[in-house]
């Protein structure tokens, strides 16, 4: 792992406007991508994580969304360089996946030419026999049988898992330096998935891209990233590795996550059942930390949960950040439960 | 494919079977009694039914149309004597109020409703899918409020005032253009055009309103796809995106949709042919209705219908090549 | 169909006539100024998509008639083309006079002009004509024509040309017999005023060759100044000069325009606009009807160069109400109905003043030899109101003369009508107005197509049913003897039992072949009064009707017979 980072996400705000009011979907949000890291980004629904992905790609709603702060990918900043560069970012440097493989393809038009078509864009030199070959080097690497035939076949033709292996060819032929996953495999069966996701680091490992995983399930992120971000009501509410948030998580909402693992057995795990209450309007997020009627121990730091925003901060003693009030000695000692996995 | 083709055939004359069918068995209910239609002075009894002889309503219903279908294959004869005629092959029947074979009237008056019709479609087609593209790429802006005004303006408007409105505009009022009287386009295509500008205007303007908002909210909901997104995420063009993916699945409904509006008009645009004086076969059925003239109201129903089963052919050949999940089924 | 006929809310399906004699109600048409030139082309404008029967012997509205006779189709005679009371007189067309009766009116002889042709260029001959009249025999192909022919010309079963044995044939040619140029037809009965009857296209010329039966209506040969170059069925009849027409052979048609244009299919609505803007060729435009809705913009508005070229008049038509006499039996009964009625409600919602002048008779002023003011009775407000006390006393008189009659009009009267808008107004009133003495009507509605042949149905036991009629030509032979005698074509009172009904029927017969006119005018006269004394039939109105032309447009009067253009003769100022 390189000590420069490849993208540098500082201060990201994202909101909405919407005819019920402004929608704060990503607040101050900060981190780094370095080359080859595989960064899990956790939360539930409404978090702010797939807004937060959207945002790398500058694929939010110029018209009813405004984002500020800095998306820095060596050297230009994603948010405000112009079209032209932003579609020569889009698929070649950093390439996405989306959740639902049977909505992402276009009906309309063969497999092979909405591979071929991301190659193209980037490549518009290439001639029809490079391409061709180039999207059945692709359609093997992503393997899928009997490339030749299926290469003019569309995408009901396809399987679910079938269809996301044509996705990441999608998002792999440019070979992008970073791929965006966005809850990749959660539309899939539970077998599938687990290919899907051997498929990625595979590929991974052969041309050393990151990967940004939006997942909502704690499983996946154990699977395969190097470290974590959780996220909750837009903000990031914890940071840490891998090893350290299933060791020592340090924010009661990254234990009511990882009781939600540990509780549950494979088939139903991810629904944060065990966290009480419900995630948070995004229109208007409570006061203070926006976990707090939620928080088991909102109540033992007097009134500053309701009333102050917890700053993201280094948990001492471990090298995760947190964002609550309760003292790094207490959230280490809470948190320090890595045997119950 | 031929299969699909056989059965569809096989099917449109079953169809156009049972349609000729049941007009004759419609009319026949009717209450007016077109042997006495013409009748008034010389009302008496035997007029009316020497009348009903000479117009062949006196047989049996079931006989008319075994003659009807008889004639369509091998020709009608009529009258006797010296006074005898016939229509022949294929024989929709004779007209004694315009003393013509209907067969030949249709040929007459149907290509001045296909003339209007197509060029009314293609105009509103262009209008309503260009309104309705710009309205969707604009949302929310003033060029959407205005798009979506007209939408809502145009579909409630009717035809009958505002074709009078705009004929007493141009061809009265202002006097920009003479008063439409039809000419054949390859008589005298200026008089062709400036006849028909109108009446393509009028009856695109209005059908073209309800293809705006479709293809406006069709794009819209497009445009919030996965795969819209997939295709900007692959650093596609906007104007590509547009093309190939948002115009394209906002397409789909509105063929077939727009096969079938087409194909009505082919029965006939009633209003737009009485208004703009156009001697088309809405205009003809209308008369027929009126004065109960059998022969020429199931020739323009067989017509009518003849196009709307040809329309629905083309519909689902067409929702095949554009849509390759109908295709494969 | 003619808006006119339209507008006259009686006079629906009634396949019309003519009438004689001009009128000119109101302001006179916008006739003779200037000098009348020769070329150019006059249009005419109409909401119909043809004309109803442009084969002559099958033509029988008047408009039509006024067209076709004027431009197309002569005849053995005709009216004068002049405006005023001089249009009903007749004159030689074909003929060289107008005709010469022997035989006490039973024989008819008429000799041919020289140098008559059709437009191909051959003579017209006696044989022409002979078969042009023969063809009205064969109702079943030539439909919707009058049927004087046949039940004038002494000839017995004979089919028509199309299917006549030979030996018909010979019977017919012995009716209608040809010597030279003389025609001479052999009549069953002695008619008076046959020479009028000669003025119907029935006694036009048909080349045999060219007759094509039921399709001779779209491409009939002209025998007049003007020939078909197109006639497309829902477009246009574009007629243009026959150069074979041999222009001192007729003293009638002027034919001053190069062509005539019939423009069909137009919206009502679009008619009176471009009439009322007179912008370019509609500038040499007329046209017969004006919508409810535009009088009084032409009339009423103060618009003096508009109301200059248009007219309000009356057309042929007397509307009126016939009453089952079998049924109401009884003259008090009748007057009580009549003195009832709302005359002046039943009128406006059939439209106003606009469609006609309460009537006085069955006999229009227009048909000047036979028209005197009629005696009304007694209670009879002429402002159209009801007059409810005096129909009562009529109602009181009746309780004791016929009680059995007052029982059925107290218990509900058969009142047969057609299921129009205009209609169920009108019932409403109706009802109204007999509620008022006591009176009951029982509705019964009859599908507008069907209600002539039911209320002619001898088996139909109407009380109460509609009439309207306009005179074949211009004599009330063509009116009194047709609506009240059995032998009539159109009598519906059913008054053969009338006590007074042979008496009248004798003076009817005595008239009929009263060969001096102007005694024969009085007879009508006094014929007329007879029944509106008896009120075997209710009077209604003189019904009215309104055309526009062009401000190019000359020679635009109202040719009193027909109540139309004298089409031919119009002519671009």
């Amino acid at each position: 792992m390189s000590n420069s980072p490849l993208l540098s996400v500082s201060n990201l705000c994202v909101s909405f406007n919407t005819p019920d009011g402004v929608v704060q979907a990503v607040n101050d949000v900060s981190f780094d991508l370095f080359p080859g890291q595989t960064l899990g980004i956790v939360g539930e629904s409404g978090s702010g994580k797939s807004v937060t992905a959207s945002s790398l790609l500058r694929l939010n709603n110029s018209v009813t969304s405004t984002t500020t702060g800095s998306v820095q990918l060596e050297g230009r900043d994603v948010l405000t360089v112009d079209e032209p560069t932003m579609r020569s970012i889009r698929g070649q440097d950093i390439a996405m996946v989306f959740q639902d493989p049977l909505s992402a393809l276009n009906p309309y038009y063969t497999v092979g030419d909405q591979i071929a078509e991301a190659y193209i864009i980037h490549h518009s030199s290439a001639t029809k026999d490079d391409v061709r070959a180039r999207v059945l080097e692709m359609l093997k690497k992503v393997g899928i049988p009997n490339p030749e035939k299926r290469i003019d076949e569309y995408p009901h033709q396809f399987s679910g898992g079938m269809r996301q292996r044509i996705v990441i060819a999608i998002a792999l032929i440019n070979s992008p330096r970073i791929l965006i996953a966005d809850e990749p495999t959660t539309a899939l069966d539970v077998t599938v998935q687990a290919q899907i996701l051997d498929l990625m680091l595979d590929l991974q490992r052969e041309t050393g891209m990151a990967i940004i995983l939006i997942t909502h399930d704690l499983g996946v992120v154990a699977e395969v990233a190097d470290s974590t971000l959780v996220m909750y009501g837009g903000r990031i509410v914890e940071r840490a590795t891998v090893s350290e948030i299933f060791a020592t998580p340090t924010h009661p909402y990254s234990w009511g996550l990882l009781g939600a693992v540990g509780s549950l057995d494979t088939s139903t795990r991810g629904h944060l059942t065990t966290i009480p209450g419900t995630p948070p309007s995004l229109i208007s997020l409570p006061t203070g930390c926006s976990f707090h009627p939620r928080c088991a121990y909102a109540k033992d730091t007097g009134s500053r949960c309701t009333t102050e925003v917890p700053e993201l901060h280094k948990v001492s003693g471990t090298s995760s950040s947190s964002a609550c009030h309760m003292s790094d000695a207490q959230l280490v000692s809470l948190g320090a439960r890595g045997d119950t996995l | 494919m031929l299969l699909f083709v056989t059965r569809r055939i096989l099917f449109a004359l079953a169809l156009l079977l049972a349609v000729s069918f049941f007009t004759y068995m419609l009319f026949a209910m009717l209450p007016a009694d077109p042997a006495a239609l013409t009748c008034g002075k010389n009302c008496k009894p035997e007029i009316i039914e020497a009348n009903r002889v000479r117009l062949g309503y006196d047989k049996p219903l079931l006989e008319q149309y075994w003659l009807f279908i008889k004639g369509f294959f091998v020709g009608r004869d009529y009258g006797v004597g010296a006074a005898a005629f016939s229509c022949p092959a294929p024989s929709l029947g004779y007209s004694f109020s315009q003393h013509e074979c209907v067969t030949t009237l249709i040929a007459r008056t149907f290509p001045v409703t296909f003339y209007l019709s197509l060029g009314a479609f293609i105009l509103w087609m262009t209008l309503g899918i260009g309104l309705g593209t710009i309205a969707a790429l604009k949302r929310g802006r003033w060029q959407d409020r205005a798009a979506t005004t007209f939408s809502a303006v145009g579909v409630s408007l009717p035809t009958f005032y505002i074709g009078l409105l705009v004929l007493f505009s141009f061809c009265i009022w202002l006097r920009i253009l003479p008063f439409p009287s039809y000419e054949s386009p390859f008589e005298d295509p200026l008089s062709f055009l400036t006849t028909m500008i109108l009446p393509w205007t009028t009856l695109a303007v209005l059908s073209a309103a309800g293809y705006t908002r479709l293809t406006r909210n069709g794009m819209l909901e497009a445009m919030n796809e996965d795969f819209v997104r997939l295709g900007i995420a692959k650093g596609l063009r906007r104007r590509t995106i547009i093309r190939k993916y948002v115009l394209r699945s906002a397409l789909v409904p509105i063929v077939t949709i727009a096969g079938l509006d087409f194909a009505a008009l082919l029965g006939g645009a009633i209003i737009t042919e009485s208004v703009f004086s156009l001697p088309g076969m809405g205009r003809m059925s209308i008369r027929a209705v009126v004065e109960s003239d059998l022969p020429v109201l199931v020739g323009t129903t067989m017509t009518a219908a003849v196009f709307i089963v040809l329309a629905n052919v083309v519909v689902d050949v067409l929702y095949g090549v554009l849509d390759p999940r109908v295709r494969s089924k | 169909m003619t808006k006119r006929r339209i507008i006259g809310a009686v006079s629906f399906a009634l396949a019309a006539s003519v009438l004689a004699a001009a009128c000119g109600g109101g302001s006179d048409s916008g006739g003779g100024d200037g000098e009348a030139k020769k070329g150019g082309t006059i249009r005419i404008l109409t909401s119909g998509e043809q004309i109803a029967h442009l084969d002559p012997q099958r033509n029988y509205t008047g408009s039509d008639l006024a067209f076709a006779g004027t431009t197309m189709h002569r005849s053995l005679t005709s009216y004068k083309y002049e405006e005023g009371d001089a249009g009903s007189e007749i004159a030689g067309d074909l003929a060289t006079d107008t005709g010469t009766a022997s035989n006490e009116g039973k024989t008819w002889a008429f000799t041919l002009r020289d140098g008559i042709t059709f437009e191909d260029g051959s003579a017209i001959t006696c044989a022409d004509v002979a078969y042009g009249v023969s063809r009205s025999f064969a109702t079943d192909v030539i439909t919707d024509g009058p049927t004087y022919a046949i039940s004038y010309i002494d000839v017995a079963d004979y089919p028509g040309p199309y299917t006549a044995t030979a030996e018909q044939q010979a019977a017919y040619d012995k009716a209608v017999a040809c010597e030279g140029n003389t025609i001479t037809f052999n009549l069953k009965n002695p008619v008076a005023d046959f020479n009028y009857t000669t003025t119907l296209l029935t006694f036009s010329p048909v080349p045999k060759a060219k007759d094509n039966g039921e399709k001779y209506d779209m491409n009939p040969v002209s025998s007049g100044p003007y020939k078909i170059e197109s006639y497309e069925v829902g477009k246009s009849l574009v007629l243009v000069r026959n150069e074979n027409w041999n222009a001192d052979s007729d003293e009638l048609r002027k034919a001053y325009a190069d062509s005539i244009v019939y423009e069909f299919g137009l919206e009502e609505a679009t008619i009176d606009e471009r009439m009322i803007a007179d912008a370019g060729d509609d500038q040499f435009a007329v046209s017969e009807g004006i919508q409810p809705e535009n009088l009084q913009t032409i009339f009423e508005n103060g618009d003096e160069a508009l109301k200059a070229r248009s007219v309000d008049y009356y057309d042929p038509y007397v509307s009126y109400t016939n009453l089952n006499n079998e049924n109401l039996s009884c003259y008090e009964v009748r007057k009580a109905i009549y003195l009832a009625l709302d005359r002046e409600a039943l009128r406006k919602a059939g439209g106003g003043p606009y469609t006609g002048d309460f009537a006085d008779g069955f006999v229009k002023p227009a048909l000047a030899l036979d028209y005197a003011k009629s005696t009304m009775p007694e209670g009879y407000n002429t402002d159209g109101s009801a007059n409810v006390e005096a129909a009562k006393a009529a109602v009181a008189e009746a309780e004791t003369k016929c009680p059995d009659v007052v029982a059925r009009a107290k218990s509900g009267l058969n009142f047969y009508y057609p299921d129009t808008p205009t209609w169920q107004k009108s019932l409403a009133i109706w009802q109204d107005n007999l509620g008022a003495i006591g009176f009951k009507l029982k509705p019964e509605a009859v599908e507008p197509s069907q209600y002539w042949p039911t209320v002619m149905n001898p088996e139909t036991d109407y009380d109460i049913a509609r009439g309207g009629w306009a005179p074949d030509w211009a004599n009330a032979s063509t009116v009194i003897p047709e609506l009240f005698t059995t032998g009539g074509g159109f009598n519906l009172t059913r008054n053969s039992k009338d006590a007074d009904y042979a008496e009248f029927e004798g003076l009817v017969n005595a008239a009929k072949v009263n060969l001096d006119r102007v005694a024969q005018g009085k007879q009508w006269q006094e014929l007329n009064q007879y029944v509106v004394d008896r009120l075997w039939a209710l009077p209604g109105s003189f019904l009215k009707a309104q055309s526009i032309w062009g401000s190019k447009v000359g020679n635009t009067f109202q040719w009193g017979p027909f109540g139309a253009f004298c089409f031919g003769n119009l002519y671009v100022k």
